[in-house]
Protein backbone atom coordinates (compact mmCIF):
# COMPACT_ATOMS: atom_id res chain seq x y z
CA UNK A 1 0.00 0.00 0.00
CA UNK A 2 1.50 3.28 -0.91
CA UNK A 3 2.40 5.92 1.87
CA UNK A 4 -0.69 8.57 0.67
CA UNK A 5 -3.06 5.43 0.69
CA UNK A 6 -2.08 4.97 4.30
CA UNK A 7 -2.71 8.45 5.28
CA UNK A 8 -6.20 7.71 3.56
CA UNK A 9 -6.96 5.31 5.55
CA UNK A 10 -6.47 6.62 9.02
CA UNK A 11 -7.55 10.44 8.23
CA UNK A 12 -11.30 8.13 7.18
CA UNK A 13 -10.53 6.14 10.39
CA UNK A 14 -10.11 9.09 11.96
CA UNK A 15 -13.13 10.58 10.93
CA UNK A 16 -15.11 8.06 11.28
CA UNK A 17 -14.63 7.56 14.73
CA UNK A 18 -15.17 10.89 15.43
CA UNK A 19 -18.82 11.40 17.44
CA UNK A 20 -20.39 14.41 16.14
CA UNK A 21 -19.38 13.30 12.35
CA UNK A 22 -21.49 10.20 13.21
CA UNK A 23 -24.19 12.52 14.63
CA UNK A 24 -24.02 14.90 11.91
CA UNK A 25 -24.42 11.88 9.38
CA UNK A 26 -27.73 10.43 11.42
CA UNK A 27 -29.02 13.94 11.76
CA UNK A 28 -28.73 14.15 7.52
CA UNK A 29 -29.75 11.32 7.17
CA UNK A 30 -32.92 11.53 9.34
CA UNK A 31 -33.58 14.76 7.67
CA UNK A 32 -32.96 13.30 3.90
CA UNK A 33 -35.55 10.31 4.70
CA UNK A 34 -38.06 12.46 6.34
CA UNK A 35 -37.67 14.93 3.61
CA UNK A 36 -37.88 12.19 0.82
CA UNK A 37 -40.73 10.53 2.78
CA UNK A 38 -43.25 12.71 3.71
CA UNK A 39 -42.33 15.99 0.94
CA UNK A 40 -42.21 13.79 -1.88
CA UNK A 41 -45.95 12.98 -0.73
CA UNK A 42 -47.02 16.10 -2.37
CA UNK A 43 -46.00 14.30 -5.97
CA UNK A 44 -49.60 12.70 -6.12
CA UNK A 45 -51.41 15.08 -5.04
CA UNK A 46 -50.22 18.58 -6.85
CA UNK A 47 -47.76 16.37 -9.81
CA UNK A 48 -44.53 17.80 -10.68
CA UNK A 49 -44.91 21.35 -9.08
CA UNK A 50 -45.30 19.77 -6.22
CA UNK A 51 -42.18 17.41 -6.26
CA UNK A 52 -39.98 20.24 -7.42
CA UNK A 53 -40.35 22.22 -3.93
CA UNK A 54 -39.66 18.66 -2.10
CA UNK A 55 -36.62 18.35 -4.67
CA UNK A 56 -35.36 21.91 -3.41
CA UNK A 57 -35.69 21.19 0.42
CA UNK A 58 -33.78 18.65 -0.56
CA UNK A 59 -31.63 20.83 -2.42
CA UNK A 60 -31.52 23.27 1.20
CA UNK A 61 -30.89 20.60 3.36
CA UNK A 62 -27.71 20.02 1.49
CA UNK A 63 -26.79 24.08 1.87
CA UNK A 64 -27.37 23.71 5.02
CA UNK A 65 -25.85 20.40 6.05
CA UNK A 66 -23.01 19.62 3.56
CA UNK A 67 -20.71 22.38 3.79
CA UNK A 68 -20.15 22.15 7.50
CA UNK A 69 -20.10 18.64 7.41
CA UNK A 70 -17.19 18.88 5.09
CA UNK A 71 -15.64 22.04 6.65
CA UNK A 72 -15.25 20.54 10.53
CA UNK A 73 -13.48 17.66 9.45
CA UNK A 74 -11.05 19.29 6.76
CA UNK A 75 -10.26 22.43 9.50
CA UNK A 76 -9.11 19.78 11.96
CA UNK A 77 -6.81 17.37 9.85
CA UNK A 78 -3.71 19.61 9.39
CA UNK A 79 -4.15 22.36 12.09
CA UNK A 80 -5.23 19.94 15.16
CA UNK A 81 -2.35 17.91 14.32
CA UNK A 82 -0.14 20.52 13.98
CA UNK A 83 -1.42 21.51 17.33
CA UNK A 84 -0.92 18.31 18.75
CA UNK A 85 2.51 17.85 17.41
CA UNK A 86 1.83 15.21 15.22
CA UNK A 87 2.26 16.89 12.02
CA UNK A 88 5.88 17.44 12.95
CA UNK A 89 6.29 13.87 13.98
CA UNK A 90 4.59 12.87 10.61
CA UNK A 91 6.73 14.83 8.60
CA UNK A 92 9.85 13.67 10.45
CA UNK A 93 9.06 10.36 8.39
CA UNK A 94 10.30 9.35 4.81
CA UNK A 95 7.31 10.69 3.22
CA UNK A 96 7.09 13.80 0.86
CA UNK A 97 4.66 16.97 2.40
CA UNK A 98 2.61 15.77 -1.05
CA UNK A 99 2.07 12.26 0.12
CA UNK A 100 0.51 13.84 4.01
CA UNK A 101 -1.73 16.70 1.74
CA UNK A 102 -3.31 14.32 -0.73
CA UNK A 103 -3.77 11.25 1.85
CA UNK A 104 -5.40 14.19 3.90
CA UNK A 105 -7.22 15.46 1.49
CA UNK A 106 -8.59 11.96 -0.19
CA UNK A 107 -9.30 10.31 3.41
CA UNK A 108 -10.88 13.30 4.69
CA UNK A 109 -12.95 13.65 0.82
CA UNK A 110 -13.85 9.83 1.06
CA UNK A 111 -15.42 10.40 5.07
CA UNK A 112 -17.44 13.06 4.07
CA UNK A 113 -18.22 11.43 0.88
CA UNK A 114 -19.42 8.22 1.99
CA UNK A 115 -21.79 9.85 4.95
CA UNK A 116 -23.29 12.14 2.23
CA UNK A 117 -23.97 8.67 0.20
CA UNK A 118 -25.75 7.23 3.43
CA UNK A 119 -27.69 10.39 3.64
CA UNK A 120 -28.51 10.91 0.10
CA UNK A 121 -28.71 7.35 -1.13
CA UNK A 122 -31.32 6.46 1.58
CA UNK A 123 -33.24 9.88 0.44
CA UNK A 124 -32.68 9.65 -3.28
CA UNK A 125 -34.08 5.83 -2.85
CA UNK A 126 -36.99 6.38 -1.02
CA UNK A 127 -37.90 9.60 -3.88
CA UNK A 128 -37.03 7.41 -6.61
CA UNK A 129 -39.94 4.88 -4.59
CA UNK A 130 -42.23 7.72 -4.87
CA UNK A 131 -41.67 8.47 -8.56
CA UNK A 132 -39.31 10.79 -8.84
CA UNK A 133 -36.73 10.27 -12.03
CA UNK A 134 -33.36 9.03 -10.72
CA UNK A 135 -31.57 11.03 -13.32
CA UNK A 136 -32.70 13.96 -11.33
CA UNK A 137 -31.82 12.36 -8.18
CA UNK A 138 -28.18 11.60 -10.03
CA UNK A 139 -27.73 15.06 -10.64
CA UNK A 140 -28.62 16.40 -6.97
CA UNK A 141 -26.12 13.41 -5.62
CA UNK A 142 -23.38 14.47 -7.96
CA UNK A 143 -24.00 18.44 -7.21
CA UNK A 144 -23.51 17.50 -4.01
CA UNK A 145 -20.25 15.24 -4.08
CA UNK A 146 -19.00 18.75 -5.70
CA UNK A 147 -20.19 21.01 -2.98
CA UNK A 148 -18.73 18.53 -0.30
CA UNK A 149 -15.73 18.73 -1.83
CA UNK A 150 -15.46 22.68 -2.57
CA UNK A 151 -15.90 22.52 1.41
CA UNK A 152 -13.48 19.75 1.91
CA UNK A 153 -10.76 21.85 -0.39
CA UNK A 154 -11.30 25.20 1.40
CA UNK A 155 -11.02 23.70 5.04
CA UNK A 156 -7.99 21.75 4.24
CA UNK A 157 -6.70 24.66 2.82
CA UNK A 158 -7.79 27.11 5.85
CA UNK A 159 -6.41 24.07 8.11
CA UNK A 160 -2.83 24.94 6.40
CA UNK A 161 -2.83 28.56 7.16
CA UNK A 162 -4.70 28.65 10.67
CA UNK A 163 -2.58 28.39 13.61
CA UNK A 164 -5.65 26.21 15.27
CA UNK A 165 -7.95 23.91 14.59
CA UNK A 166 -10.67 26.43 16.29
CA UNK A 167 -9.39 29.33 13.92
CA UNK A 168 -9.66 27.24 10.69
CA UNK A 169 -13.07 25.94 11.82
CA UNK A 170 -14.35 29.68 12.61
CA UNK A 171 -12.64 30.68 9.06
CA UNK A 172 -14.39 27.98 7.21
CA UNK A 173 -17.80 28.81 9.29
CA UNK A 174 -17.25 32.55 8.74
CA UNK A 175 -16.94 32.25 5.01
CA UNK A 176 -19.74 29.69 4.29
CA UNK A 177 -21.93 32.74 5.44
CA UNK A 178 -20.71 34.85 3.38
CA UNK A 179 -21.27 32.78 0.83
CA UNK A 180 -24.57 32.34 1.41
CA UNK A 181 -24.98 35.62 2.63
CA UNK A 182 -24.03 36.72 -0.86
CA UNK A 183 -26.45 34.33 -2.67
CA UNK A 184 -29.53 35.00 -4.14
CA UNK A 185 -30.88 37.68 -1.01
CA UNK A 186 -27.46 39.51 -1.30
CA UNK A 187 -27.09 39.92 -4.92
CA UNK A 188 -30.49 41.38 -5.50
CA UNK A 189 -29.80 43.60 -2.41
CA UNK A 190 -26.73 44.84 -4.45
CA UNK A 191 -28.61 44.88 -7.58
CA UNK A 192 -31.00 47.23 -6.08
CA UNK A 193 -29.13 49.29 -3.79
CA UNK A 194 -26.32 50.12 -6.40
CA UNK A 195 -27.80 49.49 -9.58
CA UNK A 196 -25.09 47.02 -10.85
CA UNK A 197 -24.59 45.59 -14.73
CA UNK A 198 -26.51 42.14 -15.00
CA UNK A 199 -22.87 41.08 -16.15
CA UNK A 200 -21.70 41.31 -12.88
CA UNK A 201 -24.30 39.60 -10.64
CA UNK A 202 -24.49 37.04 -13.84
CA UNK A 203 -21.04 36.33 -13.01
CA UNK A 204 -20.85 36.62 -9.11
CA UNK A 205 -23.68 33.65 -9.03
CA UNK A 206 -21.82 31.42 -10.82
CA UNK A 207 -18.63 32.33 -8.70
CA UNK A 208 -20.18 31.83 -5.37
CA UNK A 209 -20.51 28.25 -5.01
CA UNK A 210 -23.24 28.38 -2.72
CA UNK A 211 -25.45 29.83 -5.33
CA UNK A 212 -23.61 28.04 -8.28
CA UNK A 213 -24.74 24.47 -6.31
CA UNK A 214 -28.28 25.89 -6.07
CA UNK A 215 -28.78 27.43 -9.63
CA UNK A 216 -26.54 24.05 -11.02
CA UNK A 217 -29.49 21.62 -9.50
CA UNK A 218 -32.31 23.42 -9.63
CA UNK A 219 -32.20 24.34 -12.86
CA UNK A 220 -31.92 20.57 -13.75
CA UNK A 221 -35.40 20.61 -12.93
CA UNK A 222 -36.53 23.05 -15.25
CA UNK A 223 -38.18 25.45 -12.15
CA UNK A 224 -39.07 28.59 -12.61
CA UNK A 225 -38.43 32.19 -11.04
CA UNK A 226 -40.11 30.48 -7.83
CA UNK A 227 -37.86 28.18 -7.35
CA UNK A 228 -34.72 29.22 -9.27
CA UNK A 229 -34.99 32.89 -7.38
CA UNK A 230 -34.51 36.20 -10.17
CA UNK A 231 -31.05 35.88 -10.92
CA UNK A 232 -31.10 31.81 -11.19
CA UNK A 233 -34.53 32.62 -13.42
CA UNK A 234 -32.18 35.18 -15.35
CA UNK A 235 -29.45 32.87 -15.49
CA UNK A 236 -31.27 29.50 -16.86
CA UNK A 237 -33.05 32.27 -19.27
CA UNK A 238 -29.81 33.11 -20.69
CA UNK A 239 -27.55 29.59 -20.72
CA UNK A 240 -30.60 27.06 -20.76
CA UNK A 241 -30.79 24.01 -17.90
CA UNK A 242 -27.92 22.11 -19.43
CA UNK A 243 -26.10 25.08 -19.27
CA UNK A 244 -26.66 26.72 -16.43
CA UNK A 245 -26.03 23.20 -14.96
CA UNK A 246 -23.17 22.75 -16.89
CA UNK A 247 -21.33 26.41 -16.22
CA UNK A 248 -22.47 25.36 -11.69
CA UNK A 249 -20.44 22.21 -12.46
CA UNK A 250 -17.56 23.67 -13.89
CA UNK A 251 -17.36 26.57 -11.04
CA UNK A 252 -17.94 24.11 -8.27
CA UNK A 253 -14.96 21.77 -9.70
CA UNK A 254 -12.44 24.92 -9.99
CA UNK A 255 -13.81 25.76 -5.74
CA UNK A 256 -12.03 21.98 -5.65
CA UNK A 257 -9.41 22.74 -7.63
CA UNK A 258 -8.33 26.46 -6.36
CA UNK A 259 -8.13 26.07 -2.57
CA UNK A 260 -6.85 22.25 -2.87
CA UNK A 261 -3.99 23.66 -4.91
CA UNK A 262 -3.18 26.70 -2.59
CA UNK A 263 -3.74 24.90 0.51
CA UNK A 264 -0.94 22.12 -0.91
CA UNK A 265 1.42 25.31 -1.92
CA UNK A 266 1.64 26.79 1.12
CA UNK A 267 1.84 23.72 2.80
CA UNK A 268 4.75 22.24 1.13
CA UNK A 269 6.08 25.68 1.78
CA UNK A 270 5.58 26.04 5.34
CA UNK A 271 4.21 22.75 7.20
CA UNK B 1 26.82 11.55 8.86
CA UNK B 2 25.92 15.23 8.90
CA UNK B 3 26.73 17.60 6.79
CA UNK B 4 25.67 21.70 6.73
CA UNK B 5 27.40 24.04 5.03
CA UNK B 6 26.83 27.70 4.82
CA UNK B 7 23.26 26.92 6.72
CA UNK B 8 21.38 30.37 6.81
CA UNK B 9 17.86 30.55 7.89
CA UNK B 10 15.58 34.12 8.65
CA UNK B 11 12.08 34.38 10.20
CA UNK B 12 11.19 37.07 9.26
CA UNK B 13 13.57 40.22 10.30
CA UNK B 14 15.09 37.30 13.20
CA UNK B 15 18.46 35.33 11.62
CA UNK B 16 18.10 32.32 13.53
CA UNK B 17 21.24 30.98 11.60
CA UNK B 18 23.78 32.70 10.23
CA UNK B 19 26.02 30.37 7.50
CA UNK B 20 26.49 27.55 9.88
CA UNK B 21 29.04 24.64 9.16
CA UNK B 22 29.27 21.76 11.00
CA UNK B 23 30.24 17.82 10.75
CA UNK B 24 29.08 14.49 12.41
CA UNK B 25 30.93 11.68 11.88
CA UNK B 26 29.55 8.39 11.85
CA UNK B 27 29.13 6.94 15.72
CA UNK B 28 29.55 11.00 17.20
CA UNK B 29 27.35 11.25 20.47
CA UNK B 30 26.56 15.09 20.16
CA UNK B 31 24.88 17.45 22.09
CA UNK B 32 23.06 20.53 20.91
CA UNK B 33 23.39 23.58 23.40
CA UNK B 34 22.26 26.75 23.69
CA UNK B 35 20.10 29.32 25.42
CA UNK B 36 16.50 30.02 24.62
CA UNK B 37 16.10 31.15 21.09
CA UNK B 38 19.72 29.99 20.14
CA UNK B 39 18.26 27.71 16.96
CA UNK B 40 18.79 24.54 18.38
CA UNK B 41 14.89 23.61 17.45
CA UNK B 42 15.48 25.37 14.26
CA UNK B 43 18.44 23.31 12.98
CA UNK B 44 16.80 20.23 13.92
CA UNK B 45 13.77 21.43 11.93
CA UNK B 46 16.10 22.38 8.81
CA UNK B 47 18.03 18.84 9.19
CA UNK B 48 14.32 17.55 8.81
CA UNK B 49 13.83 19.19 5.88
CA UNK B 50 10.36 20.73 7.55
CA UNK B 51 11.18 24.56 6.93
CA UNK B 52 13.37 26.14 4.00
CA UNK B 53 16.71 27.14 4.71
CA UNK B 54 19.76 28.55 2.33
CA UNK B 55 22.79 26.82 2.40
CA UNK B 56 23.32 23.19 2.13
CA UNK B 57 22.73 20.41 4.07
CA UNK B 58 22.78 16.74 3.55
CA UNK B 59 22.44 13.41 5.93
CA UNK B 60 24.25 10.18 5.44
CA UNK B 61 24.86 11.82 2.09
CA UNK B 62 21.19 12.38 0.82
CA UNK B 63 20.54 16.20 0.22
CA UNK B 64 18.05 17.16 2.82
CA UNK B 65 16.54 19.55 0.14
CA UNK B 66 16.62 17.52 -3.23
CA UNK B 67 16.10 13.99 -1.45
CA UNK B 68 14.84 15.17 1.84
CA UNK B 69 12.36 12.04 1.87
CA UNK B 70 15.49 9.93 1.37
CA UNK B 71 17.54 11.67 4.13
CA UNK B 72 14.64 11.09 6.68
CA UNK B 73 14.24 7.48 5.44
CA UNK B 74 17.78 7.38 7.07
CA UNK B 75 17.24 9.23 10.74
CA UNK B 76 14.79 8.40 13.49
CA UNK B 77 13.09 11.80 15.31
CA UNK B 78 12.10 12.04 18.85
CA UNK B 79 10.43 15.30 19.61
CA UNK B 80 10.11 17.45 22.72
CA UNK B 81 6.76 17.28 23.13
CA UNK B 82 5.37 13.56 22.43
CA UNK B 83 2.59 13.88 20.06
CA UNK B 84 -0.50 12.69 20.25
CA UNK B 85 -2.47 10.23 18.21
CA UNK B 86 -6.23 8.59 17.57
CA UNK B 87 -6.27 5.36 18.14
CA UNK B 88 -4.86 2.75 20.27
CA UNK B 89 -0.92 1.84 20.70
CA UNK B 90 -1.16 -0.87 18.52
CA UNK B 91 -2.62 0.92 16.04
CA UNK B 92 -0.06 3.38 16.37
CA UNK B 93 2.97 1.46 15.74
CA UNK B 94 1.28 -0.59 12.89
CA UNK B 95 0.56 2.91 11.08
CA UNK B 96 4.55 4.21 11.63
CA UNK B 97 5.91 0.73 11.10
CA UNK B 98 4.03 0.25 7.32
CA UNK B 99 4.95 4.40 6.87
CA UNK B 100 8.62 3.16 7.14
CA UNK B 101 8.49 -0.11 5.83
CA UNK B 102 9.26 -1.15 9.02
CA UNK B 103 9.43 -5.09 10.56
CA UNK B 104 6.32 -4.50 13.35
CA UNK B 105 8.57 -7.60 15.31
CA UNK B 106 11.85 -5.07 15.25
CA UNK B 107 9.65 -2.37 17.43
CA UNK B 108 8.16 -4.66 19.37
CA UNK B 109 11.35 -6.29 20.33
CA UNK B 110 13.00 -3.05 21.25
CA UNK B 111 9.41 -1.95 22.98
CA UNK B 112 9.79 -5.27 24.79
CA UNK B 113 13.64 -3.87 25.82
CA UNK B 114 11.76 -0.71 27.15
CA UNK B 115 9.71 -2.22 29.34
CA UNK B 116 6.51 -1.27 26.81
CA UNK B 117 5.18 -5.35 26.15
CA UNK B 118 3.03 -4.39 23.05
CA UNK B 119 0.78 -7.38 24.37
CA UNK B 120 0.28 -5.39 27.87
CA UNK B 121 -0.51 -2.08 26.33
CA UNK B 122 -2.12 -2.61 22.65
CA UNK B 123 -5.22 -1.74 22.80
CA UNK B 124 -4.84 1.47 25.33
CA UNK B 125 -5.57 4.42 23.49
CA UNK B 126 -2.94 6.77 23.01
CA UNK B 127 -3.94 9.78 24.83
CA UNK B 128 -4.12 6.88 27.60
CA UNK B 129 0.00 6.52 27.75
CA UNK B 130 2.14 9.05 30.11
CA UNK B 131 4.25 11.17 28.54
CA UNK B 132 7.14 8.92 29.30
CA UNK B 133 6.00 5.92 27.69
CA UNK B 134 5.32 7.66 24.22
CA UNK B 135 8.92 8.68 24.50
CA UNK B 136 10.28 5.30 24.71
CA UNK B 137 7.38 4.35 22.13
CA UNK B 138 9.32 7.07 19.70
CA UNK B 139 12.48 6.24 20.62
CA UNK B 140 11.53 2.20 20.12
CA UNK B 141 10.38 3.01 16.57
CA UNK B 142 13.59 5.11 15.90
CA UNK B 143 15.65 2.28 16.96
CA UNK B 144 13.50 -0.51 15.39
CA UNK B 145 13.70 1.37 11.90
CA UNK B 146 17.24 0.67 12.27
CA UNK B 147 18.48 3.92 10.70
CA UNK B 148 21.91 5.10 11.24
CA UNK B 149 21.07 8.75 12.62
CA UNK B 150 18.80 9.57 15.69
CA UNK B 151 17.77 13.22 15.92
CA UNK B 152 16.55 13.99 19.53
CA UNK B 153 14.88 17.08 20.61
CA UNK B 154 15.26 17.97 23.95
CA UNK B 155 13.27 14.50 24.56
CA UNK B 156 13.37 14.72 28.44
CA UNK B 157 12.14 18.03 28.62
CA UNK B 158 9.06 17.22 29.80
CA UNK B 159 9.19 13.66 31.77
CA UNK B 160 9.32 13.17 35.54
CA UNK B 161 13.19 12.06 36.86
CA UNK B 162 12.57 8.34 36.74
CA UNK B 163 11.11 7.94 33.26
CA UNK B 164 13.82 10.72 32.10
CA UNK B 165 16.24 7.94 34.10
CA UNK B 166 15.00 5.13 32.24
CA UNK B 167 14.72 7.16 28.42
CA UNK B 168 18.54 8.05 28.71
CA UNK B 169 19.60 4.50 30.11
CA UNK B 170 17.78 3.42 26.75
CA UNK B 171 19.95 5.71 24.76
CA UNK B 172 22.67 5.00 26.59
CA UNK B 173 22.13 1.29 25.54
CA UNK B 174 21.97 2.16 21.64
CA UNK B 175 24.66 0.76 18.90
CA UNK B 176 27.77 2.34 19.11
CA UNK B 177 27.57 2.62 15.13
CA UNK B 178 24.39 4.94 15.63
CA UNK B 179 25.18 8.32 15.58
CA UNK B 180 23.10 10.81 18.13
CA UNK B 181 22.27 14.48 17.92
CA UNK B 182 20.99 15.77 21.15
CA UNK B 183 19.46 19.13 21.84
CA UNK B 184 18.91 19.18 25.38
CA UNK B 185 18.85 21.90 28.11
CA UNK B 186 20.18 19.36 30.87
CA UNK B 187 23.29 19.00 31.79
CA UNK B 188 22.87 15.22 33.13
CA UNK B 189 21.22 14.38 29.96
CA UNK B 190 24.60 15.97 28.12
CA UNK B 191 27.11 13.94 30.32
CA UNK B 192 24.70 10.89 30.00
CA UNK B 193 24.76 10.33 26.64
CA UNK B 194 27.67 12.98 24.45
CA UNK B 195 30.83 13.06 23.75
CA UNK B 196 30.78 15.96 22.08
CA UNK B 197 29.06 19.92 22.70
CA UNK B 198 28.08 21.97 20.42
CA UNK B 199 27.09 25.57 21.60
CA UNK B 200 24.68 27.59 19.33
CA UNK B 201 24.68 31.52 19.81
CA UNK B 202 23.61 34.16 17.58
CA UNK B 203 23.17 31.74 14.93
CA UNK B 204 26.41 30.41 15.10
CA UNK B 205 28.73 27.74 16.50
CA UNK B 206 29.85 29.60 19.69
CA UNK B 207 31.79 26.03 20.88
CA UNK B 208 32.60 22.35 19.69
CA UNK B 209 34.42 20.44 21.70
CA UNK B 210 34.07 17.59 24.84
CA UNK B 211 32.34 18.06 28.29
CA UNK B 212 35.83 18.03 29.88
CA UNK B 213 37.36 21.22 27.67
CA UNK B 214 33.81 22.91 28.16
CA UNK B 215 34.78 22.57 32.09
CA UNK B 216 38.09 22.95 31.71
CA UNK B 217 37.24 26.23 30.23
CA UNK B 218 34.84 27.37 32.89
CA UNK B 219 36.99 26.10 35.51
CA UNK B 220 35.91 24.42 38.83
CA UNK B 221 34.03 27.14 40.48
CA UNK B 222 31.69 26.08 42.40
CA UNK B 223 28.99 28.40 44.69
CA UNK B 224 29.55 27.25 48.29
CA UNK B 225 26.65 28.87 50.22
CA UNK B 226 26.93 29.36 54.24
CA UNK B 227 23.91 30.19 56.71
CA UNK B 228 24.84 32.37 59.25
CA UNK B 229 23.26 33.97 62.15
CA UNK B 230 21.52 37.37 61.56
CA UNK B 231 23.95 39.44 64.16
CA UNK B 232 26.95 38.29 62.37
CA UNK B 233 26.02 37.85 58.98
CA UNK B 234 27.01 41.43 57.45
CA UNK B 235 30.21 40.76 59.52
CA UNK B 236 30.91 37.36 58.07
CA UNK B 237 29.96 39.44 54.41
CA UNK B 238 32.58 41.87 54.55
CA UNK B 239 35.42 38.79 55.82
CA UNK B 240 34.75 37.26 52.24
CA UNK B 241 34.49 39.83 50.56
CA UNK B 242 38.09 41.20 52.20
CA UNK B 243 39.52 37.55 51.34
CA UNK B 244 38.91 38.85 47.21
CA UNK B 245 36.58 36.13 46.87
CA UNK B 246 34.40 37.00 43.70
CA UNK B 247 30.89 37.37 43.04
CA UNK B 248 29.35 37.30 47.72
CA UNK B 249 25.81 36.62 47.21
CA UNK B 250 23.46 37.37 49.54
CA UNK B 251 20.59 34.68 49.51
CA UNK B 252 18.31 35.77 52.48
CA UNK B 253 19.67 33.99 55.20
CA UNK B 254 22.87 32.47 53.42
CA UNK B 255 26.05 34.23 51.77
CA UNK B 256 26.95 32.20 48.52
CA UNK B 257 30.61 32.47 47.40
CA UNK B 258 31.92 31.64 44.23
CA UNK B 259 35.02 29.24 44.95
CA UNK B 260 37.30 26.49 43.55
CA UNK B 261 36.07 23.17 44.24
CA UNK B 262 38.81 22.28 46.63
CA UNK B 263 38.87 25.10 48.18
CA UNK B 264 35.19 25.11 49.87
CA UNK B 265 36.64 24.03 53.57
CA UNK B 266 39.45 26.88 53.65
CA UNK B 267 36.35 29.27 53.62
CA UNK B 268 34.67 27.43 56.80
CA UNK B 269 37.87 27.40 58.48
CA UNK B 270 38.48 31.13 57.75
CA UNK B 271 35.56 32.05 59.20
CA UNK B 272 35.60 29.78 61.92
CA UNK B 273 39.17 31.23 63.03
CA UNK B 274 36.74 34.62 63.16
CA UNK B 275 34.56 32.82 65.62
CA UNK B 276 31.99 33.47 63.13
CA UNK B 277 29.74 30.37 63.43
CA UNK B 278 28.46 28.59 60.21
CA UNK B 279 24.64 26.99 61.10
CA UNK B 280 25.03 25.26 57.91
CA UNK B 281 26.71 24.83 54.28
CA UNK B 282 25.74 23.40 51.28
CA UNK B 283 27.29 23.60 47.53
CA UNK B 284 25.86 24.64 44.20
CA UNK B 285 27.25 23.02 41.15
CA UNK B 286 27.45 25.17 38.10
CA UNK B 287 24.10 24.08 35.86
CA UNK B 288 24.30 23.85 32.49
CA UNK B 289 22.98 27.70 31.67
CA UNK B 290 25.81 29.16 33.86
CA UNK B 291 28.28 26.79 31.87
CA UNK B 292 26.95 28.22 28.57
CA UNK B 293 26.69 31.96 30.25
CA UNK B 294 30.26 31.61 31.38
CA UNK B 295 31.61 30.05 27.93
CA UNK B 296 28.75 33.06 25.96
CA UNK B 297 30.63 35.77 28.02
CA UNK B 298 27.53 36.45 29.40
CA UNK B 299 28.34 37.15 32.62
CA UNK B 300 28.01 35.39 36.59
CA UNK B 301 25.42 36.38 38.59
CA UNK B 302 25.19 38.88 41.32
Amino acid sequence: MSRTMLFVQRELAGSLRARWFLAYSAVFLAGGLLLATFGMGDITVYGFRGFAKAFTGLVHLALLFVPLMALFPAAAAIAEDRESGALEYVLAQPVTFGEVYAGKLGGVSLAVLLSMTLGFGAAGAVAVLRGVPPGLVAILYAFVVLLALVFVALGLCFSTIAGSRARAVTFGILVWLVLVALGTLGVMVAFVRWGLPEQLLVTWSFLNPVEAFRMGVVSALDADLSLLGPVGARVAARFGAAGTATLSGLSLAAWVALPGLIGWRLFRAHG
Amino acid sequence: MIRVGGLTKRFGMHLILDRLDLSVTKGERVALLGLNGAGKTTLMRCLLGLIPFDGSLSIAGQDVRANGREARARLGYVPQRAPHFDGSFAEMIEFFTRLRGVEPAAVESRLESLGLAPAEHGEKPVRALSGGMLQKVLLALALGADVPLLLLDEPTANLDPRARREFLRALQSVDHDTTILLASHRFADVQAVADRLLVLHGGRIAFDGSVATLRDRVGDAVTLWVKVPTDVRERARQHLESLALPAVLSNGSAIGVRVDHAARADVLVELRQRAIPVEDFWTEVPSLQDLLENVLGLGERS
